[in-house]
């Protein structure tokens, strides 16, 4: 970042700027951390809990423009959390995060946790805390009705395969198919666009979401089973142990009481 | 494809109150680095000993630098240092600086193409230094400028969809959304999406065409 220097200069100069257009009312300010209590007491303090969740992924994170309300997998998982902890499913607050912006805004204290379909890796441990798996999610690949591609094997060299930025699967499908070109796309519904006019042969993230593309157009199927297992975790920052406890506390109650399932089951269809 | 799900009322309320947002940053940021620009553009040209070249050095870095790394920048890179900005504080301090560098140099230029000899004239009627930049070059200048000052801000617009990736609830953002819902949304979103744009960005190029043709 040899360049730094000056640029931050003049940001400096323009910040001043900026703080007064924060202050004349449409800003949002951040939350402040910093005091000696841990996160679950802050959240209790708060009295609500701020949750990182996606707007644009079908049946996990997707905001309705007719109702202005998030809906999906996570959402329900994230208002039943707060159900556990704050006792009112209601006293949870989203804000958009992507798969690029998540654990910056984590860190920065603009949200208490993460529920974004995150898989839980070891490269990401050292980053964030994450808590039990609350799905399991396993890689798989979606081709055309009749595509002669029919499991991994069948990704050869010169076989194009679509995937998303900053995913897991992008990484994990040049490790499993090496001669295949991996094209990736900004998000979801881009990458299956992509693949229906034929940029690409086939597409490949979590089954999960794939699912979901085969309900808008069933002239599309799963092909090969599933070939890594992506566990999905809910992630806080670093160092929150009672968080974490809490967290997992009310998932093993969710799953005890059948809520998890129903959440599921209302989402998720696997055929 | 699916034009009549695509553009429900629902849809297109939603796209409208993502269009809000993009008028309102590109206009704060328009109006803010207006004023840095002329700042910046007028410092580097009066040749000040140490402060011009400052300026150069500053205006060169972020006019040669991408707009994406800037928007990253005070979106990821601030907070590292202590500074927390909102999503949309964020977008228009990125905005605000890359622009206010672009028009700087559309100002310096502007100011280098009034003959030297008026300068002259001014100073030898005795008007000072500052007075001349004032009532005789800036008027000038600034005449000429407006061609490129409008599509500089006609670019600043189409750029806000950049801040997409710090997912600011702009246009752009509220675009992906919708087509998010059902990927046989995307075609009729993107033809909406680029009338908006062109529409309101033709109407900019309008009224500088009107400026020019009063001032003339």
């Amino acid at each position: 970042m040899f360049k730094s220097k000056s640029s931050k200069l003049a940001l400096i100069l323009f910040l001043a700027m900026s703080m007064l257009l924060a202050a004349c009312g449409k800003g949002e300010k951040a939350s402040t951390g910093g005091s000696s209590k841990n996160a679950l007491e802050q959240i209790k303090d708060k009295g609500k809990i701020v949750i990182g969740v996606k707007y644009d992924t079908r049946l996990f994170g997707l905001k309705n423009p007719t109702s202005g309300e998030v809906e999906g997998f996570d959402i329900d998982i994230s208002k039943e959390l707060a159900k556990a902890i704050l006792g009112d499913e209601k006293k949870v607050e989203f804000k958009e995060v992507t798969s690029k912006t998540r654990i910056p805004m984590l860190n920065n204290g603009d949200i208490d946790a993460i529920v974004a379909t995150m898989t839980i890796s070891e490269e990401r441990k050292k980053e964030v805390d994450f808590s039990d798996v609350y799905f399991m999610a396993g890689q798989s690949l979606l081709v055309k009705k009749g595509s002669p591609i029919k499991g991994l094997k069948d990704l050869k060299k010169g076989t194009k395969v679509l995937a998303v930025k900053g995913s897991t699967s992008a990484i994990n499908i040049r490790e499993k198919a090496p001669e295949a070109t991996v094209l990736e796309y900004e998000n979801y519904t881009e990458a299956f666009t992509a693949l229906k006019s034929g940029q690409g042969d086939a597409l490949t993230t979590d089954d999960a979401i794939l699912y979901g593309m085969v309900d808008q157009d069933p002239k599309y199927q799963l092909v090969g089973g599933t070939f890594t297992e992506e566990p999905y975790g809910i992630a806080v920052k670093k160092g929150n142990k009672e968080l974490v406890d809490a967290i997992n506390d009310a998932l093993k109650k969710m799953k005890e009481s059948g809520k998890y399932d129903e959440i599921k089951n209302k989402w998720i269809k696997t055929n | 494809m699916d034009i009549a799900g695509a553009l429900s009322a629902d849809h297109l309320k939603f796209l409208a109150d993502g269009f809000m947002v993009t008028l309102y940053i590109a206009f704060i940021s328009i109006v803010l680095s207006f004023i840095v620009g002329i700042l910046l553009g007028t410092l580097r040209y009066a040749k000040i000993p140490v402060v011009s070249k400052i300026v150069a050095v500053i205006i060169e870095t972020i006019r040669n630098t991408p707009l994406l790394l800037i928007i990253f920048f005070t979106f990821f890179a601030l907070p590292e240092v202590g500074i927390k900005l909102s999503v949309t504080v964020a977008a228009i301090l990125a905005l605000t600086v890359f622009e206010s560098a672009m028009l700087a140099e559309i100002v310096r230029g502007g100011l280098n193409s009034i003959d030297k000899g008026q300068i002259e004239a001014a100073r030898s009627s005795g008007l000072t230094y500052i007075q001349t930049l004032w009532h005789i070059v800036m008027p000038q200048a600034l005449r000429r400028m407006i061609p490129p000052i409008v599509s500089q801000f006609i670019s600043l617009l189409k750029d806000t969809s950049l801040c997409v990736i710090i997912a600011l609830p702009e246009f752009m953002h509220n675009a992906q959304i919708i087509y998010a819902q059902n990927v046989n949304y995307i075609f009729p979103i993107f033809f909406v999406v680029a009338l908006m744009y062109f529409i309101v960005n033709y109407c900019l190029s309008l009224i500088a065409r009107r400026l020019e043709s009063k001032q003339a």
